[in-house]
């Protein structure tokens, strides 16, 4: 258990710096611009995430595994590590990277060092969310955009109301942003834990329980919320300053929007409702909230007549979707190579 | 039967009867104007004038007060962060209207400008014209506050009335120095026709400021 919890150590360092960096996506335009304080932010992203992640983790985490089910703990902790890695070799190297990504390079590393199979339509299908992702969160901008433009208009609120109705709809975003982060994302902070968990049943009263992979997920879950606590705050205050010609009205539109997408990615719910009914489903992967961000907030910018289109982001963005995974499964490769030939690991069986 | 009423919004109503007295004010303040100068070129209302006086000054100190409460309940309460500063500004500009308006009024009163028949139609003109600005004013801020659709077309016509306002005075100046009078009570009158147009140029000022906000509160 003691190497279990060693072993786990990387995947809950990727948890902190999702809270750190990914919390700022959720509250970053509502702290930065005063509308709501850091500690209630905080606290609601919090709550939200571990809940998230506790309830609704296992869709995208269950593709994660379909990709690459890695069976041995050391090979797992070696995944997560290459995946930290590439993000902090992209980040010094100023390109826009996800975790998503790293976590997906990583895992096809695995595949590759294991000899396992990897499903080329799973991987074209999980890339072409990357693609997705952030164009349809823009999409989901411009509509929500004209929806509350009309409704201001029909409804003549006055400014005061307005404002009060923005703070209110921005922490109700913001929990459902939180909620969707955790069931989408946590695929990247421990799904590859899954295949190797060695934690027990935790009963809880009232004759529930939560199962092992929920352990797993409320784990990292909390490394998530130590993340937002320890050191979102300098994060939400940069992406508060950063958009802050956009007004409070623009930003509860980006976190909705970026929410709805994450929510879409991760529900398995609707993903079942879908299979249902015959209807095209989406694939439950977990998607990097950032890029939905940045869908989102150049949709508006475009309708507002193109000012907020900034091209050397989009080529970065391009770039860093081919880079990161080459990279992640390179780093993951090598290091198994290390990890079982000088350690003497077993990194897969 | 019992009745419990739960506003959604206690804050932001208090603020928002204040924010609409303080435009009541603006208005008043504009009619009233208008009224003290009629009363004045009169000549019979001396008593009158003195009260429409007072009236002004009452409604530029209770102005003073809500603008300096209005304040206060943004900061302390952090309503509407990202307009703080504009919002303040506004009704610092607007507040601008009844202290200059208080001014003229009781510059009239302290110096007795004999102004001579021919010309009080004129001023009365004027005096017309300005207190229009600044009514357009005083609904277009209110506009900002509650109906964004109003507040452009009495932005336009604040900037309409302030142009007819200036060609006014104009006439009235090139009329002061063509008179038959002293050079000092040429100047005197001057120096009044002056001020009334300035309270117009003010209120432009404030238009001006305005549209640009309006512009900012667009989503």
């Amino acid at each position: 258990m003691i190497s279990f919890l060693f072993f786990l150590s990387s995947g809950m360092f990727l948890g902190w710096s999702l809270g750190a960096n990914d919390g700022a996506n959720i509250f970053g335009t509502a702290v930065g611009t005063k509308m709501i304080r850091f500690k209630t932010a905080a606290i609601i992203a919090s709550f939200f995430i571990v809940l998230g992640a506790v309830l609704a983790g296992a869709g995208a985490a269950e593709t994660l595994n379909e990709l690459g089910d890695i069976n041995a703990l050391a090979g797992a902790f070696m995944a997560e590590l290459a995946a930290a890695l590439t993000i902090y070799f992209m980040v010094r190297a100023r390109i826009l990277t996800s975790t998503s990504q790293a976590i997906v390079g990583a895992i096809i590393g695995w595949n590759i060092y294991s000899s396992k199979p990897t499903d080329l339509s799973l991987v074209s299908k999980i890339a072409a969310t990357w693609i997705i992702c952030p164009v349809l969160s823009g999409i989901f901008a411009v509509v929500i955009y004209y929806l509350i433009k009309s409704l201001l208009k029909v409804s003549r609120i006055s400014l005061l109301k307005q404002d009060a109705c923005t703070r209110v709809g921005l922490i109700l975003a913001g929990a459902f942003g939180a909620y969707a982060l955790g069931a989408n994302n946590m695929a990247n902070v421990m799904g590859v834990f899954v295949g190797s968990n060695m934690l027990h049943a935790l009963p809880l009263p009232y004759g529930l329980s939560l199962s092992p992979t929920q352990v797993l997920f409320l784990l990292g879950g909390i490394a998530v919320a130590v993340g937002i606590f320890t050191y979102s705050r300098k994060t939400m205050d940069t992406v508060g300053r950063n958009i802050m010609q956009m007004s409070p009205m623009a930003a509860l539109i980006v976190v909705i929007a970026q929410s709805l997408v994450l929510f879409l990615f991760a529900s398995p719910n609707l993903h079942n409702f879908l299979v249902l009914h015959n209807l095209p489903t989406i694939p439950l992967v977990p998607v990097s909230s950032s890029q939905a961000v940045i869908g989102a907030v150049m949709a508006i910018g475009l309708i507002k007549g193109g000012a907020g289109i900034n091209w050397h982001l989009i080529a970065k963005i391009l770039v860093g979707w081919v880079i990161t995974p080459i990279l992640s499964a390179l780093i993951c490769y090598i290091s198994l190579f290390v990890l079982a030939n000088v350690f003497t690991l077993q990194v897969y069986y | 039967m019992f009745k419990i009423r739960i506003s959604l919004f206690p804050k932001t109503k208090s603020l928002e009867n204040k924010i609409d007295d303080f435009h009541d004010r603006v208005l008043d303040s504009a009619i009233l104007f208008r009224k003290a100068i009629k009363v004045f070129l009169s000549n019979d209302g001396r008593e009158e004038y003195r009260s429409v006086n007072k009236q002004i000054k009452k409604i530029e100190r209770s102005a003073d007060d809500l603008r300096r409460e209005i304040e206060n309940q943004l900061y302390a309460q952090n309503l509407l962060p990202n307009l703080q500063a504009d919002v303040l500004e506004l009704i610092e500009s607007l507040d601008k209207i009844n202290n200059r308006i208080n001014d003229v009024v009781y510059k009239f009163y302290i110096e007795q400008p004999e102004i001579p028949e021919e010309m009080h139609r004129m001023i009365e003109i004027l005096c017309k014209q300005v207190a229009e600005c600044c009514e357009s004013m005083g609904i277009a801020s209110r506009g900002f506050f509650k109906d964004l659709s109003i507040v452009r077309d009495y932005i336009h016509k604040v900037y309409l009335m302030e142009n007819e306002s200036d060609l006014t005075c104009n006439k009235i100046k090139k009329a002061i120095f063509a008179a038959d009078m002293e050079l000092a009570r040429k100047i005197q009158l001057d120096l009044l026709i002056t001020e009334i147009a300035e309270i117009a140029d003010i209120a432009e000022d404030c238009a001006d400021k305005l549209l640009i906000f309006t512009i900012k509160r667009d989503i």
